[in-house]
């Protein structure tokens, strides 16, 4: 590698082409001293740049509101694909005046309602405030409305149209869960069911939804302009509020698919299993052939319940049958529950509690007899002897499962 | 020979965990024991979820029948594992832990806390 030499102490006659090394010397030789490269010319690609950057690319710098800001979005001149043509996004003063202007009008139209009508009823004042809504829908629709993202305006990467940013959960939705999880007591499933949104994700939401209701209670300070801001950059997942009139008779958004069946590492293996014609194959045999141990797909599926409920629709039996099997179903289920919580409590009462200074001594009872004859059961109970330990081996699971909160 | 109740240090560095077993005295501590009579772990463990009173707690696993059989045919439990068994009523308390029991207590009750009386010896 050739030493680097300043451009300022090589003669002109070493540099091959005299002309440019005048202009870049002219333009640059000012501002930065100390800069080591060679080249100082204005590239073609830096002009390029930014060309784009106050060209096309400067509808990128300032984010629509209530909008995502992909590149995907836009066309190669920086006009957004989705708008009406002739569209031009709103600067923030004019927002200021149309806003300013509103209650004025309002006011006015509230005089003019009030001196036709003086009654107060309450069926006319909300059918005012129908029309009043509706009015101004209309007026917005005129001022050049966006029309919400597409399927194609959700692609970060223009050269990968394959690639779709996906919808996270917005605040509103996630509180709904924890509510419904915690508070109502709902189970998982039910609010996975209820919500569109898988088993996993509601575990997961109830669990941070605790973690940030903890964090305020010990007034520890939470990075919300960080969280406001990314979310608002990301497609979300709405909340329908059942309680609330206008989304009567509305369905939940479904935020993914739940009901999707996970690929057990035992199928993946391509399998030819020769059957008689004469035997009934189904897919509990398919499991078993795949794995003595495998549970068939209809019990491996995150929901199983919907599949009963669907069969039974097909079955044509009638609503209040269907509830009825549906509520037996769930008291069994609750039972099940009581009956394993009924057994801990039975057990913690069994425990034997000294209390020390700085912890307690919780004594348990056990049989020696569990051990075995040859102390080696897995019953039995201490470090065993003549047993190598196994943490070390392959396939030993140290992550921790379970959160215990 | 002599039989001892005693601990038996198995688990890792900084890690202990120890089985409570009865042994003849002249063998070697982590050798096969007569009979293994519980473990005890002497790592706090942090509070379980449900519990109103939050206390750090020691795991002690013992077959209290077979102890007692043990201590009744003249095993002599070593200094630990008296604390241990002195702490369920099998022998009397000999290292101070009934004096600590009442320091709690007393210092429970002036907090007015849950703590239910010891039905140790």
């Amino acid at each position: 590698m050739p030493p680097r030499l300043h451009a300022n102490s090589v003669p002109a006659s070493i540099i091959p082409c005299p002309s440019v090394r005048s202009q870049s010397a002219q333009t640059f030789r000012q501002c930065r001293e100390f800069s080591q490269s060679s080249c100082r010319r204005e590239t073609l690609r830096r002009r390029e740049m930014y060309a784009w950057l106050n060209g096309p690319g400067a509808a990128l710098k300032n984010p629509l509101p209530g909008s995502t800001n992909y590149l995907g979005a836009y066309d190669k001149y920086g006009n957004l694909w989705r708008a009406r043509p002739g569209w031009t996004p709103k600067k923030l003063d004019e927002e200021k005046e149309e806003t300013k202007e509103e209650p004025k009008s309002d006011e006015e139209k509230d005089a003019s309602s009030e001196g036709q009508e003086p009654a107060d009823e309450l069926e006319m004042s909300v059918r005012r405030d129908e029309e009043r809504k509706q009015k101004s829908v209309a007026k917005a629709e005129k001022d050049d409305e966006l029309p919400p993202e597409r399927l194609e305006d959700l692609r970060p990467f223009p050269l990968n149209k394959y690639f779709r940013s996906q919808s996270v959960l917005s605040e509103e939705l996630r509180e709904a869960i924890y509510q419904r999880v915690v508070n109502e007591g709902a189970s998982v499933s039910l609010a996975s069911v209820e919500f569109g949104v898988s088993n996993e994700r509601v575990g997961a939401v109830v669990r941070l939804k605790q973690l940030e209701k903890q964090y305020i209670a010990e007034g520890k300070t939470l990075a919300v302009p960080y969280a406001k801001a990314v979310l608002e950059m990301v497609p979300k997942t709405p909340y329908i509020d059942p309680k609330l009139p206008e989304n009567k008779g509305k369905r939940p958004v479904q935020h993914e698919s739940i009901n999707d069946l996970i690929v057990h590492p035992a199928t993946r293996q391509q399998l030819f299993v020769p059957v008689s014609e004469s035997r009934e194959f189904t897919r509990v045999d398919a499991g078993k052939a795949f794995d003595n141990n495998l549970l068939p797909a209809d019990e491996r599926i995150p929901h199983p319940e919907l599949v009963t409920a669907e069969r039974e629709l097909a079955a044509g039996l009638s609503f209040a049958e269907r509830t009825r099997l549906a509520q037996q179903r769930l008291q069994k289920e609750n039972e099940r529950k009581q009956k394993i919580e009924a057994k801990k409590q039975e057990e913690l009462k069994k425990l034997r509690t000294v209390p020390g200074r700085r912890w307690d001594f919780v004594f348990q009872d056990i049989s020696v007899e569990n051990a075995g004859k040859d102390g080696r059961n897995d019953k039995g109970v201490g470090w065993r002897y003549g047993l190598p330990h196994e943490d070390r081996k392959k396939g030993q699971v140290k992550i921790p499962t379970k959160v215990e909160a | 020979m002599v039989l001892r109740i005693r601990l038996a240090r198995f688990g890792k560095r900084h890690a202990p965990f120890y089985n409570i077993v009865v042994a003849h005295a002249r063998t070697a501590r982590n050798s096969k024991p007569l009979e293994v009579l519980g473990t005890y772990n002497p790592i706090p463990q942090p509070p379980r979820p449900g519990d109103e009173r939050g206390r750090p707690f020691k795991e002690i696993k013992l077959d209290s029948a077979r102890a007692r059989y043990w201590v009744g045919v003249g095993a002599q439990p070593s200094d630990t594992a008296w604390r241990l068994l002195s702490m369920v009523g099998i022998l009397e308390p000999k290292f101070r832990v009934g004096e600590v029991k009442q320091q709690v207590i007393k210092a429970d009750s002036a907090a007015k806390s849950l703590i239910p009386p010891t039905q140790t010896a």
